[in-house]
């Protein structure tokens, strides 16, 4: 039994995985992003210390410095002092 | 004065933002004289496929302007999301080198500001090289960017155009009359003259060219099917063997029998059917108007031979005892032809339609054929309501279905019927099939649930050979086994609904990609109030508590039989620790579940100081245990295995918890004994340090003896025990002279007290034995009476006479 319960819990793990992609601003003040995510443009504001999910199956963003990037879902992306981090 | 200041700040300000907006400005002037024109090497390598993007899009958007039916529409969709994803992917592949560029470029540090010593050359024209080639990357994403938002909103559109197109199929409305009948007789003979001149012209091609490819093709197909056939029934025949002997299979090995019959059996012809294709493409034998009809007959043969062999396995009319859903053998069979006809129906509708499309027929044709195919299916649905195929359990009478059904299956049968007569024979055709496909997924469901349930059924899966299997190999008993049914039970329940309920909603038009971002919503969070509810939180969160328990439990089995034991620690510290560890790992395994699955523990702190005033009163004494467990498991003043005694009772100790403790006594009953009352009150422990403990036997002997030999005969006895230690020594006590005895008291100590009774015993047989053999006398307790009396004398001379009387009187009878 404890064998069976013990597969069970590693196969469901193994499922379990991350999927929406998330931003953090480490920064004091906030910030937009634009988010092109389907059909789309959208603004995402991000308040100074906050986490934000967004782009569930996959996305481009224009960050405030002008960067773009494509994001696929499940980066967790970090900015600090104006600079973005991906992971 | 004020004025002035304020000017002339003012003006600075001005002179230092200018000079802020020059710097870079001109830092940019330099750039176009410095930097060679490079390409980025990414870029140079994405390009191609950008514009081989680029070109596919544009080929789609014709496509879509063409597209006429639904499942062109959807297939262009399907191609439009691969191409979205594609684009994701290229966008993707250009972050290793923008991230390299960004740390290049901290590295490098910004340009100095206008008044410091310049930077070397080389450091100004690598930033303005890398600045470049970002800017060009920045540039190629945007356009990705672009094309991305323009296949998304072709997407969009076509999920437009295929709604509309839906309404309109539904909606359109044929006027059924006279000159329709005559226009479908004219056009029935137009087709008719059609596919009669291009199958006979193939056909004579064939005959004449390719007659013998079409031989070996359909042999090759036969004996691939030949094979599968006797070779399935040779290997593996018995799964599908229903034997008439058994009496009531198990419900189980019924379904396996259903299961590799249906396969088996449809397999055969299915390959049968799918090499003869395969051949006769390879042949070369088929035109395309010809393939696209083979093949639609083929898949429709397929189809409609396994539905007959499902509904077969299912119902099973031949062998009742094998059946898997309660129907009657004769109306079984009745069921069972109506179900084969409904699907060769439908089937021949679809083979129709690919005929009109291969003619090119009048629309009127189609019409009539769609409202024919409808109303039949319409009539054999209804002709399934009026069967009365389930049997009655006890009296195994045939009964109708239950009313609801009855009248759902009236009114699924009516409705095309009836929308086709008013001539909406798309809305019809629409229901129809809904109603068979629908009809197939919720069967296949309901045999499901009637696995689940079968499987949940007391010592069903011991009874199969895979839970034999299962047993052997993990060995397992029988309540495991029943357990192991259960889970098995809801899994497969569930399986079935995560399976069915998508695959019923695809069917209904929504999509799969509206369905996945449900699901996410579901299992990712959703919000009730301010509280986010996270299926797949809770889920973590219950997995970890079980995964840390786990671990917590081998944890505890590793430190005492690994490490305690074998650093000889003493038991009662052992299970102290054990115990200990225990409780923590639950604790921290409770915490760290709870905080998984997203419920905010400072939330729960706020109720519980709210609470905790009134949870004291309620919860004093068992609040008082548990702190009292907590001192016994760091005091230790007994151990499991303890002989103590409290309040009355004594007993072994069997467990210690953190609320109550567990005493067998010695008749076995066991006592769970609050812990405060070990910390209240006063506990006796028989083997608190050493079991070492005295045993006092007391005997009495008779005056008559000399005190003297019975202490040296019971020391005699006493030391000659083997169980009884030398030191402390034996020690005999002439206790007390008593009326009628000598007292005595035997001491012996003993190692182990739990030899107490035994040693009693025979120390007592040895001094019965002993005192027999040298005839020293156990007294019963003894009295001397003196009688003092007033007239003796008067007393003596009446005894004396009735002796004399008595003397005298038996003389008499002597003589006699």
């Amino acid at each position: 039994m404890k064998k069976f319960v013990i597969a069970v819990a590693a196969s469901a793990i193994s499922i379990g995985s991350a999927y929406a992609a998330s931003v953090k601003n480490n920064d004091t003040n906030a910030q937009t992003l634009v988010v092109t995510e389907g059909s789309t443009k959208t603004q995402l504001q991000v308040g100074a210390g906050e986490t934000v999910e967004f782009c569930s199956g996959g996305c481009f963003v224009t960050f405030p410095n002008g960067d773009r990037e494509a994001l696929t879902g499940g980066e967790t992306v970090e900015m600090t002092g104006g600079k973005i981090s991906i992971k | 004065m004020i004025f002035r200041m304020i000017r002339q700040f003012v003006s600075m300000i001005v002179a230092v933002m200018l000079l802020a907006a020059v710097v870079p400005y001109a830092s940019a002037q330099q750039a176009p004289d410095a930097v060679p024109d490079v390409e980025s090497a990414v870029v140079a390598e994405q390009r191609p496929a950008i514009d081989a993007v680029k070109k596919q899009i544009s080929n789609y958007d014709q496509q879509k302007l063409k597209a006429d039916t639904d499942a062109t529409l959807a297939d262009l969709r399907l191609n439009l999301e691969g191409t979205s994803k594609k684009l994701l992917d290229i966008g993707v592949s250009f972050r290793p080198r923008i991230t390299e560029i960004n740390a290049r470029l901290d590295q490098l540090g910004p340009p100095p500001p206008q008044g410091q010593p310049p930077e070397a050359q080389i450091v100004t024209d690598e930033r303005i090289r890398l600045t470049t080639e970002k800017a060009e990357i920045n540039a190629v994403l945007g356009e990705t960017e672009d094309l991305l938002i323009q296949v998304n909103r072709m997407i969009d559109a076509i999920g437009e155009a295929r709604r509309e197109l839906f309404t309109n199929t539904l909606s359109q409305r044929v006027d059924i009359n006279y000159s329709l009948g005559s226009e479908i007789v004219t056009a029935y003979g137009q087709e008719l003259q059609t596919m009669n001149r291009l199958v006979s012209s193939w056909w004579r091609f064939v005959v004449t060219f390719k007659w013998q490819s079409m031989l070996a093709a359909t042999f090759f197909a036969g004996i691939a099917a030949l094979v599968l056939l006797i070779g399935g029934r040779r290997t593996i025949g018995h799964l599908y063997f229903r034997d008439p002997g058994i009496e009531a299979p198990s419900y189980l090995s019924r379904l396996a029998v259903a299961f590799w019959s249906t396969l088996m059996r449809s397999l055969t012809v299915i390959v049968f059917l799918a090499t003869t294709y395969l051949f006769l493409g390879y042949f070369n034998v088929m035109r395309p108007d010809i393939a696209s009809l083979i093949y639609m007959l083929f898949c429709v043969i397929g189809i409609v031979f396994f539905v007959h062999a499902l509904a077969q396995a299912v119902i099973c009319p031949g062998a009742p005892n094998w059946r898997l859903v309660r129907v009657a053998p004769r109306p079984g069979r009745i069921l069972m032809v109506l179900i084969t006809a409904t699907a060769t129906i439908t089937g021949l509708d679809y083979i129709a339609d690919t005929i009109n499309q291969i003619a090119a027929s009048a629309l009127s044709l189609t019409v009539a054929k769609s409202l024919f195919a409808t109303v039949l299916v319409g009539l054999l649905i209804i002709a399934m309501a009026f069967l009365k195929p389930l049997e009655d359990a006890e009296s195994g009478a045939t009964k109708p279905w239950p009313r609801a059904m009855r009248i759902f299956l009236f009114t699924i049968g009516l409705v095309p019927i009836i929308a086709a007569f008013f001539g909406y024979i798309g809305l019809a055709r629409f229901v129809s099939q809904q109603i068979i496909i629908n009809g197939a997924v919720l069967v296949t469901m309901y045999l499901g649930f009637l696995t689940a349930r079968a499987v949940s059924d007391e010592n069903a899966l011991a009874g199969t050979k895979l839970g034999q299997a299962i047993q052997k190999r993990f060995g397992l008993d029988e309540t495991t086994m029943d357990q192991l049914g259960l889970v098995a039970s809801i899994v497969i329940n569930v399986f079935v609904v995560i399976l069915g309920i998508p695959v019923i909603l695809l069917l209904w038009g929504f999509q799969w990609s509206e369905m996945s971002a449900w699901f996410l919503t579901i299992a990712t969070g959703f919000q009730i109030g301010s509280f986010n509810i996270s299926l797949i939180a809770i889920a973590t969160g219950v997995l970890l508590f079980a995964l840390f328990y786990f671990f917590t439990r081998w944890f505890q089995g590793w430190l005492d039989t690994r490490v305690m034991a074998r650093g000889k620690l003493d038991s009662g510290v052992r299970n102290s620790i054990r115990t200990a560890v225990g409780y923590l790992g639950l604790g921290v395994a409770a915490v760290i579940g709870v905080s998984a699955a997203g419920i905010n523990l400072s939330s729960l702190a706020l109720v519980a100081g709210g609470l905790s005033l009134g949870i004291g009163f309620g919860m004093q004494a068992i609040v008082s245990n548990f702190v009292s467990g907590l001192i016994l498991l760091a005091e230790r003043p007994f151990k499991v295995g303890d002989w103590i005694e409290t309040g009355g009772v004594g007993g072994i100790v069997k467990k210690i918890s953190v609320r109550a403790t567990e005493v067998e006594t010695f008749q076995r009953q066991s006592l769970i004994i609050p812990n405060s009352s070990f910390i209240n009150g006063s506990v006796g422990n028989w083997t608190h340090r050493n079991k070492l403990g005295r045993v006092d036997i007391a005997i009495g002997v008779s005056h008559k003896v000399d005190p003297r030999r019975v202490h040296d005969l019971l020391m005699e006895i006493a030391r000659s025990h083997p169980l009884v230690l030398k030191n402390p020594e034996p020690f005999v006590a002439f206790s007390a002279i008593l009326d009628s005895t000598m007292q005595f008291e035997v001491r012996v100590h003993l190692a182990d007290l739990s030899n107490s009774g035994s040693v009693q015993n025979d120390v007592r047989f040895a001094i019965i034995d002993r005192f027999s053999e040298e005839g020293i006398e156990i007294p019963y307790p003894q009295r001397d009476v003196n009688l003092h009396l007033e007239d003796a004398d008067s007393i003596v001379e009446l005894l004396t006479k009735r002796v004399r009387d008595e003397l005298a009187a038996d003389g008499k009878k002597f003589k006699q």
